[in-house]
């Protein structure tokens, strides 16, 4: 493409512009609302409240993040954000992966069955409500003031579609590496763990990633089960837990540095990884 | 709770069972499953099924067990067919299903033109598309409660953004409820969900570009045709088995939006903005009023149904298309 001498039209001269223009303007539609927040964090309530169109705070300033950290407990958000969806992560990664070599590797009856129990469990949706008999269930076996609960439901409802990635990525595995190693004294897990593991770095990159953001994002859920537990919230629940309370309009500022604080650690892992998030989002769904 | 799981852990068991067909001794077949990986295969599937079990198909069996029945959370009285009868004179259920529709429909009729626009327009090799494509695909990363958080500092009415920009442009004289007004407030709904979502299509649309040849686009080019016509003849038609894929994802996500709604307008002003599921999450979890979880089950049994056959019917007009083109 680079070499060839392509000799444009005057109407392609004259739309090539228009194109970029345009998407020119769906990128700053794109960007406006993260710039907004994030330079709206540095601003003074006072200003903020006031409104206008200045994009540029006034008068920059930390105290936003300072009073959002020290008082508001957003430090406490943070470190739970951070459990959460590491825990979730961890979670994922042991299972799924394990999951994804078994199906791939092994033989045994009622196999796609139970596969398909996976996918059609990722399909089925009756909203919020099944989040009732998980709270009990939590409830009952008293791990609802545990992180433990909310790691696992988040892992139990976003795995199959990992297990499928996996699932996936083994078949490009030869099979060949297995029987070496078996002919070498290999058992079946020391084959997962020696040799699979380490080639499945790639599709357990994307895997992390994605249940990584799945954590970090999550709402209803941990809403759910931290709606008399404000200890154990994350950050997406502080945030918008200040907005009903009573001082919502006054508290612009904490929901700001809160929001910001919320969205700059996942952007920047974005920045850096941003292709194994597109890669894992495209052979997610489209091959499913 | 575990019964399905234990069935098919039965199955699996059995099957180590059944692969012996020889007639081996208890140890013998014992030593030939463990050398074989049986054991550690099970205790491998052993955290995803049991994640599968209790997340996903406990609660979906649960469902059914409240629906006849009137469950504040402490106690369940049976009331036979009477959430059902309420249902059908539930004014605001029926009003949030004619809204998930609107919903859907509008942001499927934005999202899905638009995302396909800029997938044509970035899949080309050249400079700056990559740049493009990370900055369109990077609200996908970012939770739904915080962004729809921010949009409403955005849509504020004295305050926002939004307002004080088209003020000061001219365009409108006074500050516009974007989240209040009832004739407004789905608007503002939808270009939150586009905002959200559009990149993530595109990606998709991208992704299915790719595996179009770039021979019939040169050739195409040899014969003359323009952009419009390279889209129109070969783009779309060779596009269409993943397109197809995409739009039920985009069809079965729009209907099961519900985050954003909860934290933009949390279904107001006077229920205008609730679709299905929010107001099923209002019945359940609202703190101001008792939670009436048996008639939720009701509605969810059915919101589920209406999707699956809005899926359904996706499904049966795309393949009957096929035949006539």
């Amino acid at each position: 493409m680079e070499k060839s001498h392509t000799v444009y039209s005057t109407r392609t001269k004259i739309i090539r512009p228009l194109l970029t223009l345009f998407l020119v303007i769906v990128a700053a539609f794109t960007l406006y609302p993260l710039i907004y927040i994030i330079l709206g964090s540095f601003k003074e309530n006072a200003e903020l409240l006031r409104g206008g169109t200045k994009l540029l705070p006034e008068k920059f300033i930390l105290d936003n993040y300072k009073e959002a950290w020290e008082k508001a407990n957003f430090a406490r958000y943070t470190i739970n954000s951070i459990i959460i969806s590491v825990g979730i992560m961890t979670v994922t990664l042991i299972s799924t992966s394990m999951a994804g070599y078994v199906f791939a590797r092994k033989n045994f009856r009622g196999k796609e069955l139970l596969y398909s129990l996976f996918v059609a469990f990722m399909f089925v949706n009756v909203g919020s409500v099944t989040l009732r008999p998980l709270f009990e269930l939590a409830v009952k076996v008293k791990m609802n003031t545990s992180f433990i609960s909310i790691i696992l439901i988040g892992a139990g409802t976003g795995q199959a579609t990992y297990i499928f990635l996996v699932r996936g990525y083994m078949n490009t595995i030869a099979k060949e590496l297995d029987e070496a190693a078996k002919i070498d004294g290999c058992t079946f897990f020391q084959i997962y763990y020696m040799i699979i593991l380490p080639l499945l770095k790639p599709i357990l990159a994307t895997t992390g990633l994605l249940s990584f953001r799945a954590g970090w994002n999550e709402y209803i859920m941990p809403l759910v089960f931290t709606m008399s537990n404000e200890k154990m919230r994350p950050l997406t629940v502080g945030v918008t837990m200040l907005k009903n309370s009573g001082d919502g309009t006054a508290a612009w500022n904490l929901m700001f540095a809160g929001a910001a604080i919320s969205i700059i650690p996942i952007v920047i892992i974005y920045l850096f990884t941003s292709k194994y998030f597109m890669s894992g989002m495209t052979s997610g769904a489209v091959k499913g | 709770m575990t019964g399905k799981g234990l069935a098919v852990l039965l199955c699996f068991a059995q099957e180590v069972h059944m692969n012996n067909k020889k007639k081996l001794s208890f140890s013998q077949k014992l030593a030939k499953a463990r050398s074989r990986g049986d054991f550690s295969a099970f205790f491998m599937l052993l955290p995803s099924v049991f994640l599968l079990t209790t997340m996903s198909i406990y609660p979906f069996f649960w469902l059914f067990r409240y629906i006849c029945y009137d469950y504040n959370g402490f106690k369940a009285y049976f009331t036979g067919s009477r959430n059902f009868f309420r249902m059908l004179e539930d004014q605001t259920f029926w009003r949030s299903v004619i809204h998930t529709f609107e919903y859907a429909g509008m942001k499927l009729i934005i999202i899905i033109p638009l995302s396909l626009l800029l997938a044509v327009l970035l899949n080309q090799k050249l400079k700056g598309t990559g740049i493009f494509r990370g900055i369109y695909f990077m609200p996908t990363v970012i939770s739904a409660a915080i962004y729809s958080l921010i949009f409403g500092f955005i849509f504020a009415v004295y305050n926002g953004v939004l307002n004080a920009s088209l003020q000061k442009l001219g365009i409108i004289s006074a500050p516009i409820d974007w989240l209040g007004n009832a004739s407004i407030v789905m608007i503002s709904i939808t270009i939150v969900a586009v905002w959200g979502g559009f990149g993530n299509y595109m990606i998709l649309f991208i992704s299915g570009m790719t595996s179009i040849p770039e021979e019939i686009y040169e050739s195409s080019r040899i014969d003359g045709a323009n952009g419009v016509q390279t889209f129109g003849y070969i783009t779309l038609p060779m596009l269409s088995p993943v397109l197809k894929v995409i739009l039920m994802l985009a069809i079965t996500t729009a209907f099961k939006d519900y985050q954003s709604i909860l934290v933009l307008t949390d279904g107001g002003p006077n229920n205008r903005s609730h679709v299905m599921f929010s107001y099923i999450y209002k019945l359940i979890f609202s703190s101001s009023t008792t939670p009436q979880i048996g008639y939720a089950t009701m509605l969810s049994v059915v919101a589920a149904l209406m999707i699956g056959m809005v899926t359904a019917l996706y499904l049966f007009v795309s393949r009957k298309l096929d035949d006539v083109l």
